[in-house]
């Protein structure tokens, strides 16, 4: 709470009866959102679970999973993993030029280049897929560039293939990357790399040894959460990535709106939700064991 | 920050990189704003000639575009009145009472951002396909509100924790009630988070795709999936139009948060703009 003064003495009155009072009054605040999601969020993917476990005749069976762990479908799983993975080493490494360019500029021009970043994040991905569309193709502006300079090769084909969607879905990304990376960035302390520096550490050094380790909680949180996001994003691997199926969440739209494949459909869902659970695991154990770390050394 | 004196090649590496990189994330919203004014209709960049067309055709009253612009519309702004309704009943659990269970709530709440769209979409799906829903309205509104709902729910709780209680308790003091405390100081000095979490409320419904496109039938297509259908199958030059409608929009609206957070007097941006739930 940035803008309240300090608070020297709490004037409130803090009597039990108030005390249970707010208690009351949060569980009744409490309900709408909770019945809310879960009618509406929680059961329908229990929805999901169930339907994916269950047989044409109703029985148990882990049929729906072998059927999408193998085959045509397990290469889909596998190259959405690998644009989710080369989505988020990308837009970690760009995220990371940019976040660590914005730390260090004029506080003007570092909220003008945070505007650039957020203001896209809220405009439709649709339509910046569609921006990226007009960029790309054959006679886009980047080809058209690229031609104009010689460049050895150009055209490119950069879209309908698989760089046109990891170009497209980094753009996504990478509001997502620069803030978490900016907020660890503005947390390092300039003193210590001074110091290091006063002892004659080289600048290679000084960033591999000490800053590199210090922002590498944001490293992890931005990579994950890039990939996260990006197992179950549709609209640019769908308009960008041209007829093959490229991504396991065009496979589900796919089966409910064509082949009327629900079971499999839920399977895949079912997967996807397993390996989001995966992702938030590990970042939720990272921060845990900083934490501990963090409590052993403020202890000692 | 960094205390390390700059080199002259650092700075011009950083500054260069930075401009391409910030191209990078605009070019997209600039070609699409430029074309829309394209005479020809094949999206070329930069347009031979500047017509403005593609904007009437998509005005045509009775046509597909402003058609599911007035669905859209209504969806969102049902989505807006419920997703404000959660938002503040739930802030106000989360932010101020003593809730029990406090830790699962809030947890429950921050869900829908995290778990992939195509599963929340494909559950809802199976939950109003057999209560014959599909196409309904209400419906898609019910399921925008499942991701609308925790922004709204973060901006409010921001919002809350940014008044200080001590205005509330002086008043309580001196004896207002606690109606009058909450219409004379707690609701006017909420009401830039209650604006901007109903525009984030709203644009989140008015550019949401997956659920619309799970819940929708032919005849109630929202504005997403008919721009989504018009760039996977048929290209109708009357979707850069819409596009730059669309851009227009989301830029209007986030000038109108940051005016009314200004007027409020607040200074800290940060928590106006609800994008990354995991910190």
């Amino acid at each position: 709470m940035a803008g309240t003064a300090v608070a020297p003495t709490k004037v409130r009155v803090k009597t039990s009866e108030k005390r249970g009072h707010r208690s009351r009054t949060a569980l009744v605040n409490a309900v709408p959102v909770t019945v809310f999601l879960l009618i509406l969020f929680v059961y329908p993917i229990i929805g999901v679970l169930s339907l994916s476990l269950k047989g044409d005749s109703g029985g148990f069976t882990l049929h729906w999973y072998a059927d999408a762990l193998s085959g045509v479908n397990l290469s889909v799983l596998m190259s959405t993993l690998r644009i989710s993975a080369e989505t988020a080493v990308l837009s970690l490494l760009v995220g990371f030029v940019l976040a660590h360019a914005i730390a260090r500029m004029r506080p003007v021009f570092a909220a003008l280049a945070m505007l650039i970043v957020v203001v896209p994040h809220f405009i439709s991905a649709l339509v910046r897929t569609y921006g990226w569309i007009i960029m790309l193709g054959e006679h886009g502006l980047i080809n058209t560039l690229l031609t104009s300079v010689h460049a050895p090769g150009a055209p490119y084909s950069l879209l309908y293939n698989e760089t046109g969607v990891v170009i497209g879905t980094t753009s996504v990304m990478l509001p997502y990357t620069v803030l978490v990376l900016q907020g660890v960035m503005r947390g390092v302390d300039g003193r210590l790399l001074a110091a290091a520096a006063g002892f004659g550490a080289s600048r290679l050094t000084i960033f591999t040894r000490i800053y590199l380790p210090l922002v590498a909680p944001g490293i992890g949180t931005a990579g994950l959460l890039s990939f996260i996001l990006c197992l179950g994003y549709y609209i640019t691997p769908a308009l960008m990535g041209g007829d093959k199926q490229t991504v396991v969440a065009a496979l589900i739209d796919q089966q409910v709106m064509k082949q009327d494949q629900w079971n499999s459909a839920a399977a895949f869902g079912v997967i996807l939700l397993l390996l989001t659970f995966a992702g938030l695991g590990v970042l939720g154990l990272a921060k845990l064991r900083r934490k501990k770390t963090a409590a052993r050394r403020s202890s000692s | 920050m960094m205390e390390l004196p700059p080199t002259r090649a650092g700075h011009i590496g950083r500054g260069l990189s930075a401009t391409a990189i910030l191209l990078f994330l605009a070019m997209p919203i600039v070609i699409i704003l430029v074309t829309s004014f394209g005479a020809d209709g094949i999206g070329t960049f930069p347009p031979q000639e500047y017509s403005t067309r593609w904007y009437e055709q998509m005005a045509a009253p009775g046509g597909n575009w402003a058609t599911s612009i007035a669905l859209s519309s209504l969806i969102a702004s049902l989505t807006t009145v419920f997703s404000l309704i959660l938002g503040v009943t739930a802030a106000m659990a989360l932010a101020r009472g003593r809730l029990p269970l406090h830790a699962a709530v809030y947890g429950l709440v921050l869900a829908p951002m995290l778990i992939p769209q195509v599963v929340i979409a494909l559950g809802l799906f199976l939950f109003f396909e057999p209560a014959g829903m599909l196409g309904s309205p209400l419906a898609i509104a019910l399921g925008h509100t499942v991701l609308a709902a925790p922004i709204a729910v973060l901006i409010m709780i921001s919002t809350l924790k940014g008044i200080d209680e001590r205005l509330e308790d002086a008043a309580a003091s001196m004896g207002a009630s606690r109606m009058t405390i909450a219409r004379r100081i707690t609701f006017p000095l909420a009401t830039p988070g209650l604006i901007a979490a109903a525009v984030f409320s709203f644009i989140t419904s008015f550019d949401e795709f997956f659920i619309a496109q799970f819940l929708s039938t032919p005849d109630t297509r929202t504005l997403p999936v008919l721009v989504f259908n018009a760039l996977q199958f048929d290209v109708d030059p009357t979707v850069t139009a819409v596009s730059a409608v669309l851009i227009a929009l989301a830029i209007l609206a986030l000038a109108l948060v940051a005016l009314v957070r200004k007027l409020g007097g607040h200074r800290n941006g940060q928590s106006a703009l609800p994008i990354e739930p995991l910190t």
